[in-house]
């Protein structure tokens, strides 16, 4: 009829002898599939969505919130009834499965893989095989033409090369790398000190993706995301890590150098997907350490290098406060240097809060002494206050640090105690090689 | 404050604690496993876990023991002296400490240990004692973190203490008070339905003792913003009667808003109750449009009467006279203005100046709506030699009174020199002159002198137009001087039958919803005369259901019923049978049992259509409650799969109906509907299939949402012929009056895909049509003021169209097509149009947006996004909502719906003189 065409494949396997019926009686039309081709569809919209459960509010505890979850764990109730009822009358099952088998068939095996170029209408497109050369081929009328885009993958018969599937891209592997598939195994508790720091950080990120409706109930919007600043070693990654661990959201991990690419426009590009899937994944927590690679302030830069970076940097800021609004995504942000950062960055709305990790007092030292000598055997002339009191400038890597050393010391001698004097001798290794790089009285 | 974190992140013992005293640990499982396991590797490793002690910082320390002096010298019974100055600085340190979102204060957290031997040392203690009582509050407060959930120490302690203030322990104990005074009441009475489940519950005795409490906690909670706390306790103690004194006039909006939004979720009785509390606090408040909505709600016609009759301001009884009008309830009046207003004679006016102000009153011919230049029909164009142009006019007909409804002038039919009746045959003829009526619909004296020169004509067809015309003008209009009555009641037992339906019909279309005696009486012969044709008989019933909706009037109901028994199986398979039952139905419109008595009956009743008409009375009965039970009931009626030819299926098609009208009027059923209508497409018979594009048109008439055109979109192209053309007809139900342009496109495209099939394309047409109804100024869903009622005319109209498209071969593709007009009935401007005191015009500024659930949020939340400023008169989509963008004016009522009187608001100063003063 009117879109009579030569196609290789009959749309959606109709068997030639009805068709020749059909033409014979009544010039039947043949309705293909409405086809949105080119655009690849958003999550939103599509008769998918209608199929979600609708959302509940209000959000706050109350029994009208219990009501409607009632109401809807009742109709979700009557849908089972209903489905396992005609399941039992009449096995779809089965059914699937010769519809799956008719399509593995028309498909042909085995496949090629090839690149879509360009959609003809909608039956048609040029595809271009692995090999290089392109071809005018069909779409076979089972393919969801939703999904087609030029550009991407496609699964392709071996015989007429007619399109025949399409293979889902997925994200950048880049970012998939980033997810956190084993959480580290620092906890809260191996953080020493650092109270403050903890509930903010807790009340910044993990309560609004646990307990969003406490929130609510006050009337404020959570804190989007939190910068940690303040010296080396004084366990802002552990912190970090302690999230991370605490957590069973998505936990997305990129260090900032990471986002510096060979090509123009790849690092942007990162950021845009890093953001996505979070989104995808959301609720999640996006961890950003020595953001200043980045986020350095910007000023009229030269070369091509510099300013790709303020790019990149341009395209975080759009994605922490852009004009899209982002769903139950956290951003952690960590550096030592936070008076370079650009300050469009840290501004409120995007980062609303800044937790500063001062060095340790004498209080927290004793507990980061205590938690790193927790598992160590010590001599009994060690006294640990020793070390607490003096007045080092001593981080909680530093004491780390020392603890380590004193117990390579001991290790040297075969003991299996640390004593003392293991202790005194870390301390002025580790505080030498500190004082090293810094010209002593310079500016005296 | 920050040391309840420390000791939790540094020792896992206390953690743990702090998990489980917490009941709802706002940490994930993880990290539960995680502090677990922490644990147990320590200790595994034969490591000295460090003693939870040295973890503590020194304040904490101290705190510690502080306590711990405290319950020592509470235990040492040598001294009772110091007995009172212990407990009392143990209630200090407890009040005054604080801690973060979710972790237990630490008073709390180191008094656990002491717990049990407190309470022992409580029950030690002689009744006598004074200081006993202030302890039973300590304990009280204890027992919120330790005892266990299905204890309620707290409240068992609660009553025995001194009976201080709850409020001053804080917001946390309140809460913890209000659930355990509810989940105790539960406990009561299911312990009394154990013991003796035939006696009647005193349920006032079972809750004797904690009342005085539950309403020293209601206060509090209304004074700290937490108003749904304080409802929710009421309302679980079935005692919300007790909220109305309470209620103040910053509270009452919220209250009521909150206590309204439950009663679509909660079972019978206490629906009924909650709306007389709110109608009893809109009362107090003398917020007389709220309480008339509610009274409206509760279909309660003596309340309001009783709510119009106490307006004793005049300006504000015409605004409830507006929304009266809307309802469509009569109510007597002795003032002219307020009858014209109920009368809705102004309706027409209004409607064209908003026209005007649109700039729409340019009247609109048919192919403007089609747009076939963007009708892309590939090489061969439009040329379809054997288009049946009998049904392209018919369509035609139908596009021009639909799409110029209301606007008094069209391209076909008005002009001086127009052939256009003469153009179809019979029964198009028919439609034609009845066009006139929805052309000039709402206006009678124009209508009527259009269409006189009709009624005179020799012809059958245009004559039986005329008079249906006649009925569809005074749509839900009334005329002092009864024009349709008049006019029509000699035609009813005229000897043409052709005219005998019109005017049967048409005055089912003329006084929906007014129960009318004179109609009864004209009508009720005919359905309970077996002599008559089936055709005039159930249209008749139909008639008669739609002018008595909802009165269960008993007359009706016998002669519907005696019918059923006396006429022979031919008549009652005939294809107008249903529409008797629709009649029957619509008597019982939300009248929930009542219609029980008539349902046994039916079952009587040994024929197929009894059971369709049992389905269709039931779901009528129970519209728009959201009864999940009935709902079940019509999804269990969809399982079987039956054959069409041996056995009646069309039941089943009533049944997925019935799911929308019940489901619809609450949106998480209407979404839920949607998603049971998902399973239904996917299993069931093509009877049910084709019932389901109607029903979902049903739920989101005039509501185009993506994702249901998505959907419609989807059976548009479905392979069941009838499945698609209902699927095309919903798609223009659905869009109703939007001039939605994505529907308007698919529209397009949908009629160059069938454009060789005359049905299918008359359906186009026609959802074209609809879709561009009034030129996109109405709407055709039934539910209004802000969903919350739902409008009786408006549903027969719908309904009754929608159930001729469940036999859509036989009646609206044959000659029934008249069935297309009973949606004037529904149809009504989408506007809001504000008046000053004296009812003229008055144009003031007002933002439109979606709305926003606003329901128990903090603060004074918006309610609209997305808004865009305008003058009024203003067009309103169904999922949208208006408010006064300046302090000007302000409003009579609440709801910026239809017709709103505004008056100035004598704060309101205005910025712009004083600027040009200065």
């Amino acid at each position: 009829m009117g879109q009579g065409q030569s196609s290789p494949f009959g749309p959606g396997g109709n068997n030639p002898k009805d068709k020749k019926d059909e033409k014979n009686e009544k010039k039947k039309w043949e309705p293909p599939v409405p086809t949105r081709v080119g655009k690849k569809k958003k999550k939103h919209g599509g008769p998918d969505t209608a199929f979600k459960l609708p959302p509940v509010y209000p959000t706050t505890r109350c029994k009208l919130k219990l009501l409607k979850n009632e109401r809807i764990k009742d109709y979700l109730l009557m849908e089972e009834e209903f489905v396992i009822n005609q399941e039992r009358l009449k096995p779809l099952e089965e059914r699937a499965q010769e519809e799956r088998a008719r399509v593995e068939e028309l498909r042909g095996s085995p496949m090629h893989v090839g690149t879509l170029e360009e959609i003809i209408d909608d039956e048609h497109a040029i595809v271009s095989a692995s090999t290089g050369p392109e071809f005018y081929v069909s779409i076979a009328s089972f393919v969801d033409k939703d999904l087609l885009e030029p550009g991407c993958s496609i699964l392709m018969n071996h015989k007429v090369l007619s399109v025949v599937g399409v293979l889902a891209d997925d994200a950048d592997p880049m970012v998939s790398v980033m997810k956190l598939e084993k959480a580290p195994t620092e906890s809260y508790a191996d953080v020493g000190g650092l109270d403050q720091q903890v509930q903010e950080i807790k009340e910044a990120v993990e309560l609004p993706l646990t307990h969003p409706e406490l929130y609510e109930e006050m009337g404020i919007k959570p804190p989007k995301g939190v910068i940690l600043y303040g010296p080396p070693g004084t366990g802002k990654t552990l912190l970090a890590k302690a999230v991370a661990n605490q957590t069973s959201a998505t936990f997305l991990r990129i260090v900032g150098s990471e986002l510096i690419q060979k090509y123009l426009g790849d690092g942007p590009k990162l950021v845009r997907e890093l953001f996505r899937v979070a989104e995808e994944n959301a609720p999640s927590i996006v961890f950003i350490d020595e953001i200043d690679a980045v986020g350095t302030k910007r000023y009229d830069a030269t070369s091509g290098g510099e300013r790709e970076i303020q790019r990149t940097m341009l395209e975080l800021l759009n994605q922490l406060d852009g004009f899209d609004s982002r769903g139950d995504v956290k951003v952690i942000m960590a550096t030592n240097r936070i008076e370079s950062l650009d300050p469009a960055l840290i501004r409120p709305g995007r980062i609303d809060r800044k937790i500063e990790f001062p060095l340790p007092d004498i209080k927290t030292k004793r507990r980061v002494f205590n938690i790193h000598t927790g598992r160590m055997n010590l001599g009994d002339d060690v006294n640990l206050e020793e070390f607490i009191m003096a007045k080092d400038d001593l981080s909680g890597a530093d004491i780390k640090a020392i603890c380590t050393e004193a117990g390579l010391m001991a290790l040297r001698e075969r003991r299996m105690k640390v004593v003392a004097d293991d202790f005194k001798k870390a301390k002025d290794k580790v505080l030498y090689r500190k004082k090293e790089g810094v010209p002593e009285g310079l500016y005296l | 404050m920050t040391a309840s974190d420390k000791s939790a992140a540094a020792a896992p013992a206390p953690k743990k604690d702090d998990a489980a005293a917490k009941g709802d640990s706002p940490a994930p499982d993880a990290a539960k496993g995680a502090a677990a396991a922490d644990g147990k590797k320590k200790t595994a490793d034969g490591q000295p876990v460090v003693p939870e002690e040295d973890e503590l910082s020194e304040e904490d320390q101290q705190l510690k023991s502080e306590l711990e002096l405290l319950v020592e010298r509470l235990k040492n019974g040598s001294n009772p002296a110091l007995h009172k100055p212990s407990l009392e600085s143990l209630r200090t340190l407890i009040r005054t400490s604080t801690s973060s979102m979710t972790s237990v204060p630490k008073p709390l957290k180191f008094l656990r240990s002491h717990y049990p031997s407190l309470i022992a040392l409580y029950n030690t203690w002689p009744e006598s004692r004074a200081e006993k009582k202030p302890f039973a509050d300590i304990l009280s407060v204890l027992a919120m973190s330790y005892a266990g959930d299905d204890k309620r120490e707290s409240l068992n302690y609660r009553l025995r203490g001194a009976g201080e203030s709850p409020g001053l322990w804080g917001h946390e104990y309140v809460r913890h008070l209000a659930s355990e005074i509810i989940d105790e009441y539960d406990a009561r009475i299911n312990a009394a339905l154990a013991a003796n489940p035939e006696a009647p519950i005193d349920k006032k005795a079972l809750q004797a003792d904690m009342m005085p409490l539950a309403m020293e906690l209601v206060p509090f909670f209304l004074q700290h913003n937490a108003e749904a706390d304080a409802c929710d306790l009421l309302l679980e103690l079935e005692a919300l009667e007790n909220l109305i004194p309470l209620v103040t006039k910053e509270t009452a909006a919220r209250i009521c808003l909150y206590i309204v939004s439950c009663v679509s979720y909660v079972a019978p009785p206490d629906d009924m109750a909650i709306l007389q509390t709110a109608h009893a606090i809109y009362r107090s408040q003398n917020q007389m449009p709220q309480a008339l909505q509610v009274a409206l709600r509760m279909n309660h016609i003596g309340l309001v009467r009783e709510d119009f009759e106490a307006c004793e301001d005049p300006v504000l009884k015409r605004q409830l006279a507006y929304m009266l009008a809307r309802q469509g309830v009569p109510v007597d009046t002795d003032d002219e203005t307020l009858t014209e207003i109920l009368s809705q004679s102004h309706l027409h006016q209004h409607f064209a100046s908003l026209a005007r102000d649109l700039d729409v009153v340019e009247p609109k011919h048919p192919d403007d709506v089609y747009k076939r230049h963007l009708e892309n029909l590939g090489p061969r164009g439009g040329m379809g030699g054997h288009v049946d142009s009998a049904r392209q006019n018919l369509a035609s007909t139908y596009v021009n009174a639909f799409v110029n409804a209301g606007f008094g002038s069209d391209k076909l039919m008005l002009p001086e020199d127009s052939q256009w009746i003469y153009k179809n045959k019979e029964h198009g003829m028919m439609a034609a002159t009845a066009s006139l009526g929805a052309l000039h619909l709402w206006n009678v004296e124009m209508g009527l002198s259009a269409i006189d020169k009709y009624l005179y004509s020799e012809d059958e067809h245009i004559k039986a137009g005329a008079l249906f015309a006649i009925g569809m003008v005074t749509a839900n209009v009334r005329n002092e001087s009864d024009p349709a009555l008049a006019l029509l009641q000699d035609y009813v037992t005229d000897a043409k039958p052709s005219l005998r339906v019109a005017a049967v019909a048409a005055m089912g279309i003329a006084y929906a919803g007014t129960a009318r005696q004179e109609v009864l009486d004209l009508l009720l012969p005919l359905v309970s005369d077996t002599a008559v044709d089936m055709e005039v008989a159930s249209l008749a019933a139909l008639s008669l259901g739609m002018v008595y909706v909802g009165r269960v009037n008993g007359d009706i109901i016998d002669a519907i019923l005696q019918t059923l028994m006396e006429r022979d199986a031919a008549a009652l398979a005939h294809v107008f049978a249903p529409f008797m039952g629709a009649g029957l139905a619509y008597l019982f419109l939300g009248k929930g049992e009542a219609v029980d008595a008539t349902l046994e009956t039916l079952k009587t009743v040994e024929s197929a259509l009894a059971r369709q008409i049992a389905v269709l009375a039931e779901t009528m009965a129970y519209m728009g409650t959201g009864n999940v039970l009935k709902v079940q009931k019509m999804l269990s009626l969809c399982t079987d799969h039956l054959d069409g030819e041996k056995q009646d299926d069309q039941f089943q098609a009533m049944a997925v109906l019935g799911i929308a009208l019940i489901a619809s009027g609450e949106d998480i059923g209407t979404e839920m509907a949607l998603r049971s209508f998902n399973h239904l497409m996917h299993y069931g018979e093509p009877v049910i299939r084709r019932a389901v594009p109607l029903a979902t048109a049903f739920l989101y008439a005039s509501n185009p949402q993506v994702h249901v055109v998505e959907v419609l979109s989807k059976h548009s192209h479905d392979n069941d012929p009838e499945v698609s053309m209902n699927a095309i007809v919903a798609m223009g139900i659905v869009g109703a009056g939007t001039n939605n342009a994505r529907l308007a496109q698919m529209m397009r495209q949908l009629a160059a895909y069938y454009h060789k099939e005359p049905n299918h394309l008359f359906l186009v047409r026609i959802g074209q049509g609809l879709i561009h109804a009034g030129k996109g100024t109405l709407t055709l869903n039934p539910w209004h003021a802000h969903r919350m009622l739902v409008s009786p005319t408006a549903l027969v109209g719908l309904v009754t169209t929608l159930l001729a498209f469940t036999d859509a071969k036989a009646l609206i593709l044959g000659r029934a097509h008249y069935f297309l007009y009973h949606l004037v009935t529904a149809l009504y401007p989408r506007f809001l149009v504000t008046l000053d005191a004296d009812l003229q015009p008055l144009p003031a500024t007002v933002r439109v947006g979606t709305a926003v659930e606003t329901v128990g949020q903090a603060g004074r939340p918006k309610t609209i996004t997305g808004f865009q400023t305008h003058s009024t008169p203003v067009l309103m989509g169904q999922s949208e909502r208006a408010e006064l963008a300046s302090d000007e004016y302000l409003p009579l009522t609440s709801i910026l719906e239809g017709v709103v009187i505004l008056k100035k608001n004598p704060e309101w100063e205005p910025e712009d003189v004083e600027m040009v003063a200065k």
